[in-house]
């Protein structure tokens, strides 16, 4: 076996099924968009022209909506970083701190809304927002806060914080779940030796517990700047990129330039635009973010 | 040693033959399996896929298409129809990704325009014969043919005659003593009133954006009197932001936003809340088109609904040149054969008959679903809102033939309805408004 395993040709023949399907699924689609977003094709099978960089001119300089839909998403990453986060672990400590079963069912109803379908997500909000019938407004009404009822998504002053709202909301039991097993790794005994030495409530976890997480902090940064820029199908259901383009994100932008505008070639351009900004996002948070223990 | 490298070798050959054997087993072509023809040449069964829009089969078009496909398959034992349908929106994309995919459905529902175009560039749609739809087997009306036509060649055939109007609720009209509106002041008027007692006074679906364009057409067509003017405008004839009457529509537009015409979520509203909106009661109006004739006859809606449907006529703007019997009509759906079916003579068989006078034509108009692009015959038990929309129709003026969004490209669509949707939204001025359709009709001429 170790004889067929040092072989060279075996080694091939046993890596190159991965590589052939690595390379049909990700690098074909990635080299074939590539080509396509140098055309202005309606879509695949039609008339193709060679247009250079022109459709890549028209994104950089002169399309607002583009520029609109990326200040969106950075929006939405920074939503994650700056209230998501901070709110999961510190939730993730309390949990941690509850114990025995009560921890368990807190547990699972943090986590109800990520195994809720996407589509019964954004239909259940639909209807928890609208201005009519939504509770949202029935219950400002009750504590008698009327004056700020609102038609939360079809306002383009509101829908952009709202949509956050329910993207947030609904990622939040993923966040949660990261953090509450990092800190489950966290040994007992280091919050004995910091309570001996005469740290407790905040300043315990802001020395002991924060540090420690941050491995469980840059993976998560990194995962929240890619699912911002990536969030297509919450907004497709809700708003669908509108009032007007106050929640266009770039997954949508590109799906209606590609399949609605018939503007295939313009499409593939966002979309090869989309994957060099995620993966300056990625290079960007592993770069900045200190990932080593402490 | 000699049995070692031997041994080594089979390893090997047997690994990379296995490794081959799975992958050629992923890449199988099962596509064909589903549209198989079995038997004798004589008696052979077919089966034939149609993609449609109407994913309701008990009402509406949709109950009339599977009777068409019912009675197809009723006289020809041998075929089978397999219907896809899924709602308007998703038909759209999903078509275009069968048309990237050559994915071998026969017969397709097609939007005439924009998306027709498309597809043909594609490929994906068969050129038809006009002579073959022709007389009295057919019947249809002059003019039918022009959205499907393009470069003199036709496309697909037209299964209605689509043309705007108002749905009213005559019982929340009567109820709280608002007059029936023929003018647009009258029509600010009814929804201040409807306002000012709680009542949604027009429901609308904002989130698709492309009644927005029909509105904005059919106030333009009142404004300035001339139906084609718009189409000229697309086609860059003249400009949208010298015409001075596109400018005042825009702010008769903007009147219906003051006034709170709309519902209170309308940008977020698809086409099937909108509808509710207004099938419940909860709004007195609703700005749509004649394949919601079957409203009248649905019986899933509550028999108080029905029987308070009314259909009136788009209002006339005072000042303005248009008349009241002009009609913002076109043919916007219909269907056409594809290049990738397998069975493209079956194909064509049913595709004929489903398109005769007898058939689609009969069964929409019998079931109340929709009024028929083909001469159709009154069978006296029509509903009041069939008569009322065939007294529309056969009263029309002015009727320009094609939707202006629909009268460019896809990226033209695009752009408009981006427009349309930043103006509704309330982000952009009319005179923002009438520049950005300038700028997309012009691009697309570039």
């Amino acid at each position: 076996m170790q004889k067929v395993l040092s072989n060279k040709l075996a080694i091939f023949l046993f890596v190159f099924p991965g590589i052939l399907l690595f390379a049909l699924t990700f690098l074909a689609p990635i080299v074939l968009s590539f080509y396509y977003s140098f055309t202005d094709t309606l879509g695949p099978g039609t008339k193709l022209t060679m247009i250079g960089f022109e459709n890549y001119k028209q994104l950089l300089l002169h399309d607002s909506r583009f520029w609109r839909s990326l200040l969106n998403a950075v929006l939405l990453g920074l939503g994650f970083i700056i209230l998501q986060h901070p709110v999961c672990i510190l939730f993730a400590i309390l949990l941690d701190r509850l114990g025995g079963k009560a921890e368990k069912i807190f547990r699972t109803i943090f986590f109800i809304p990520c195994v809720i379908s996407v589509v019964v997500i954004s239909r259940m909000w639909l209807n928890l927002m609208d201005p009519s019938f939504g509770m949202v407004n029935k219950l400002l009404d009750i504590v008698g806060l009327s004056s700020w009822k609102h038609a939360w998504l079809g306002d383009t002053s509101t829908a952009l914080i709202s949509l956050l709202f329910i993207l947030i909301w609904s990622g939040f039991g993923w966040g949660l779940l990261f953090y509450y097993s990092g800190i489950k790794g966290i040994p007992e005994d280091l919050y004995e030796a910091a309570h001996l030495d005469g740290a407790s409530g905040i300043k315990l976890h802001w020395k002991i517990t924060v540090p420690l997480l941050s491995p469980v902090i840059a993976v998560q940064v990194t995962l929240a700047m890619i699912t911002a820029l990536k969030q297509m199908e919450t907004v497709f259901l809700t708003t669908n990129g509108g009032p007007g383009d106050a929640t266009q994100f770039l997954g949508v932008y590109l799906y209606n330039k590609a399949f609605s505008a018939s503007q295939y070639g313009y499409a593939n351009a966002i979309a090869i635009l989309f994957i060099i900004v995620c993966l300056v996002a990625t290079y960007l948070s592993n770069r900045f973010i200190p990932s080593e223990n402490a | 040693m000699n049995m070692k490298i031997t041994y080594r070798k089979v390893n090997l050959i047997t690994t990379f033959v296995l490794m081959v054997g799975i992958l050629a087993a992923c890449g199988s072509d099962n596509t064909k399996e589903d549209s198989q023809s079995t038997g004798n040449k004589e008696n052979k069964s077919v089966t034939l896929r149609l993609f449609s829009n109407q994913p309701d089969r008990k009402s509406g078009q949709g109950l009339a298409e599977q009777m068409v496909v019912d009675n197809y398959m009723k006289e020809n034992p041998n075929v089978k129809i397999e219907v896809e349908a899924v709602g308007d929106e998703p038909f759209r994309n999903k078509q275009k990704a069968y048309m990237a995919s050559n994915e071998p459905i026969d017969i397709t529902m097609v939007h005439s325009g924009a998306d027709l175009n498309t597809l043909i560039q594609a490929k994906f749609v068969t050129e038809l014969n006009p002579k073959d739809y022709e007389g009295q087997n057919y019947n249809f009306f002059d003019g039918a043919f022009k959205s499907f036509t393009f470069d003199g060649k036709l496309y697909g055939l037209p299964r209605n005659s689509d043309y705007e109007i108002i749905y009213y609720n005559k019982k929340l009209f009567s109820d709280n003593g608002v007059k029936v509106p023929t003018t647009f002041n009258e029509l600010i008027d009814a929804a201040k009133t409807f306002r000012s007692k709680d009542i949604t006074p027009m429901s609308t679906n904002g989130k698709e954006l492309w009644t927005f364009g029909l509105l904005f057409q059919d106030f333009a067509q009142r404004v300035n009197g001339d139906p084609n003017a718009i189409l000229d405008a697309v086609d860059q004839k003249k400009s949208f932001t010298e015409d001075d009457s596109f400018l005042q529509t825009a702010k008769l537009m903007k009147q219906f936003m003051d006034v709170k015409m709309f519902q209170d979520a309308y940008m977020t509203a698809d086409y099937g809340s909108s509808q509710n909106l207004f099938t419940q009661g909860k709004a007195a109006m609703w700005y749509m088109g004649s394949w919601e004739a079957g409203m009248a006859s649905n019986e899933k809606l509550s028999a108080d609904f029905r029987n308070n449907l009314g259909v009136m006529r788009v209002p006339l703007v005072e000042d303005g040149k248009g008349k009241a019997t002009d009609l913002l009509a076109w043919n916007g759906g219909g269907y056409a054969l594809t290049t990738s079916s397998i069975h493209p003579e079956e194909a064509k068989k049913f595709f004929d008959y489903m398109m005769r006078a007898d058939q689609w034509a009969k069964a929409a108009w019998d079931t109340g679903a929709a009024v028929p692009a083909q001469k159709y015959q009154l069978t006296g038990k029509e509903s009041e809102v069939q008569k009322q929309l065939t007294d529309i129709l056969n009263n029309g003026t002015s009727m320009p033939g094609a939707s202006f969004i629909d009268f460019g490209t896809p990226g033209f669509k695009d752009d408009v309805q981006n427009a349309l949707g930043k103006f509704f939204a309330g982000t952009a001025t009319s005179e923002q408004l009438i520049a950005d359709f300038q700028a997309a009709a012009a691009k697309q001429k570039k």
